[in-house]
């Protein structure tokens, strides 16, 4: 058991914070629990942001030099992850291109791709969204039904998609289409994974508003769009086992950037809770809620702690596998567990979104709020239990 | 950074499994509970705890110790609570800690040595049962050299030859050895529900008493901490294997056509359990290595780890008995063994309600100051 950083990563550490001092705009310092709301008015900002980060070398912490990355180590990527948190920088515009598209072009795509897709990501000059929920086809991603026939060159593409990030920001999206048909009643064949650009006719977003009001994500409707035979990614028939691939690249390091956004939120439900009455004391000498808050807390460290051992397993090179389906339920739940409590201490407070001006509740009603979407994208949270049932502990099917 | 056990904790880990599953089982278990007149400490078990270095584990090496820390005594807790292990090795672990901390140097010299070897059993009183562990909660009080007051739900009074007792006085809280064969001590045995432990009640009358060293208040919380670690440790060994074998019957038997592990929600429930026991494997875990390292959260912690490893072990050891339907209820079946042993170390050195609210003195109170 040693949890001290090498010098080297502290100087890593020390490097990135001395820059971040510098360089993170001042308008982007609020105190924002979850980066990702009110998007569409910040989306520009937060995506120069990101391209100064690029310039100055903090992108790609763990991406090899040869694709403009930094060749770090997990170590480096976490504590990148945390610092980022610790200065309530915004999150990055570009995750699904970032987290899954790059790694999965790195290890199986063409040099062309390679060449084409991975630089311009990196500097957030293309946004990428993931084409994968369908309206019939949700965490049963094997049931979607987009077409794509061959056409000479190209394929024409028609369907739709649903619940799609970034759709009204994208440039490209990574999708999922059936080139053939289901083979012998597997559903799982006749699948490829298509690079389509948004910017073409055919290719139509729309916004779908959230219960926070915002619209961060959308619907993608595709008529008759185009996208050449030279953009499957991973070979034609092999979308599944691209689409395998591509979840493969699991975010569990980013479990330490979690703890550290969700302990700021807990740090700021106990400032609201000082102030909040109950029972004419403050709601936070309440026996009940103090034994909320602390349930919360616990949790809260044991998201620290998994993260620790996240660590410890990816930087000793081995593989998580499908342990990543349970930090997703940790990090997911946690949030929820937060959000709770955070709407039992304003109790009625909760129904208007502002109801003291001395507090920022705004926020914290919006990330309350949008802790409801993170046990359900990505793979439901029943869909990840079903996975550590089968996968970590072996029960039979 | 490498929160992970080394490789000299894991081959610590493999010897004491190793040695439950060849010498001590549910059979060995299930003689405790036929026989509960006796004094519930199979001889050849603590014959090996005292060969293996086990009871010598945090004793320093100047006093025939082993020396090692606490995150090693914690492995042992956890693969004892995994294998229901009895005896008073958590008593004498508690005892040779005190004196470890808080004794003078002639103290340390006369006991560490036969607390390391198995030659001398502890036991400890350091709360009133029920309360918060707290040094405020001391079960005795000290006047004059002796110690008077009523210890309950002492383990192992009947075979220790030391107990270790805190006690307040006007000169404040402290820690105190009693010779529990001596005089103004009246030792008395109680039924255990748990038959992996031997429970009495000792009245003190009067009790000559020497106080440990230099100890105080500080020294009572550090020891109330530290057996709240090693009994996480203990629990978390408890979920981690009533889950395994949980998960080992369902995997087989079969209702309705189909293997019940099979069914959406059993799989969802023990998932679930995966999860909550990780986490409490992760505080236990680094709650000792905090205490080796005096980290400044240190007390925190022990809390976390206290209250999580509880809950996971409630949770798991009552799925235990659910979903081994019928079997799980009998008398036959070793379900009960874990979900007994549970229920005693889940409320012992505070309950998990309670750990939360220290939780909450030492983080919520202090952010709300600082708002």
């Amino acid at each position: 058991m040693d949890l001290r950083f090498s010098a080297q990563d502290e100087d890593f550490r020390r490097e990135l914070r001395a820059w971040l001092d510098a360089n993170l705009p001042a308008e982007m310092r609020e105190p924002a629990f979850w980066a990702g709301k009110g998007s569409d008015e910040s989306f520009e900002l937060r995506r120069e942001w990101e391209a100064r980060k690029a310039a100055a070398g903090f992108a790609g912490i763990q991406w090899p030099t040869e694709y403009g990355g930094r060749g770090g180590t997990p170590t480096m990527k976490a504590i990148y992850d945390e610092e980022m948190a610790r200065a309530a920088a915004p999150s990055t515009v570009n995750p699904l291109g970032l987290a899954f598209l790059a790694p999965t072009v790195m290890a199986i795509g063409t040099d062309a791709q390679k060449r084409d897709i991975i630089r311009p990501l990196l500097h957030c000059e293309t946004i990428w969204c993931q084409g994968f929920s369908e309206p019939g086809a949700g965490s049963d991603l094997a049931a979607i039904s987009m077409r794509a026939e061959p056409q000479g060159e190209e394929y024409l593409l028609n369907g739709q998609k649903i619940w799609t990030t970034n759709a009204l920001h994208g440039d490209k999206i990574f999708t999922m289409a059936r080139t053939g048909t289901p083979d012998g009643g597997k559903r799982h064949a006749g699948i490829s994974m298509l690079l389509v650009d948004m910017h073409q006719l055919g290719v139509e977003a729309r916004p779908l508003k959230q219960m926070t009001g915002a619209s961060e994500f959308g619907e993608v409707f595709f008529t008759d769009a185009t996208c050449p035979k030279t953009d499957v990614l991973g070979g034609e028939g092999n979308g599944w086992a691209t689409a395998m691939l591509l979840l493969s690249f699991e975010r569990g390091s980013s479990a330490i950037a979690q703890y550290t956004e969700f302990r700021r939120m807990w740090d700021e439900v106990v400032g609201v809770a000082a102030r909040m009455d109950r029972d004419g004391r403050p709601a936070v000498e309440d026996p009940v809620l103090r034994q909320e808050l602390a349930a919360a807390l616990i949790e809260l460290e044991c998201l620290k702690y998994h993260s620790w051992h996240v660590l410890t397993q990816t930087s000793n090179g081995r593989d998580l596998g499908f342990e990543a389906s349970m930090t997703k339920i940790m990090w997911s739940e946690t949030f929820r567990r937060v959000s709770d409590v955070y709407e039992k201490v304003v109790g009625t407070a909760f129904a208007v979104p502002k109801p003291r001006p001395d507090l920022s509740l705004e926020e914290l009603t919006t990330t309350a709020m949008w802790s409801r979407s993170c046990t359900i994208w990505g793979g439901s949270q029943q869909v990840q239990r079903t996975v550590v049932a089968e996968r970590v502990l072996g029960l039979p099917r | 950074m490498q929160f992970q056990l080394t490789d000299e904790q894991r081959a610590l880990q493999d010897a004491v499994r190793s040695y439950l599953r060849d010498r001590f089982g549910p059979a060995q278990v299930r003689e405790l509970y036929e026989n509960p007149g006796g004094d519930g400490v199979p001889a050849p078990l603590w014959k090996a705890l005292g060969e293996q270095g086990w009871l010598a584990v945090l004793v320093p090496e100047e006093h025939d110790g082993v020396g090692l820390g606490l995150l090693d005594a914690a492995v042992l807790a956890r693969e004892f609570g995994a294998g229901t292990v009895p005896g008073p090795w958590l008593g004498t672990v508690l005892v040779a800690e005190a004196v470890r901390l808080a004794g003078s140097p002639e103290q340390q010299a006369e006991l560490l040595p036969g607390l390391a070897a198995g030659r001398t059993k502890g036991a400890v009183a350091l709360l009133r049962p029920g309360s918060s562990p707290s040094p405020a909660a001391a079960p005795a009080t000290a006047s004059a050299g002796t110690l008077s007051g009523r210890l309950d739900l002492v383990e192992y009074p009947a075979v220790a030859d030391v107990l270790v007792v805190a006690a307040g006085s006007d000169a404040g809280t402290g820690l105190y050895l009693v010779d529990p064969r001596g005089t103004g001590v009246t030792v008395t045995s109680v039924d255990s529900l748990d038959r992996t432990v031997r429970l009495g009640t000792v009245t003190l009358d009067g009790a000559p008493a020497g106080r440990l060293g230099h100890s105080g208040a500080a020294t009572v919380q550090e020891l109330l901490d530290r057996a709240a670690v090693l009994v996480a440790n203990d629990l978390v060994g408890i979920a981690r294997k009533a889950l395994t074998d949980t998960v080992d019957y369902d995997r087989t038997r079969v209702q309705f056509g189909k293997p019940v592990g099979s069914f959406q929600a059993v799989q969802h429930a023990l998932a679930d359990l995966h999860i909550a026991i990780t986490f409490a494997e992760h505080a236990a875990t680094y709650a000792a290595h905090a205490a080796d390292v005096d980290a400044p959260d240190r007390r925190l912690a022990a809390s976390v780890a206290k209250a999580k490893a509880a809950d996971a072990a409630d949770a798991a050891t009552s799925a235990m008995i659910q979903f081994h339907g019928g079997i799980g209820y009998t008398w036959e079946h070793h379900t009960h063994f874990s979900f007994k042993r549970c229920k005693r170390l889940q409320a012992a050195y505070g309950d998990a309600a309670q750990h939360r609210e220290q939780i909450a003195r030492l983080t919520v109170d202090a952010a709300a100051v600082a708002t």
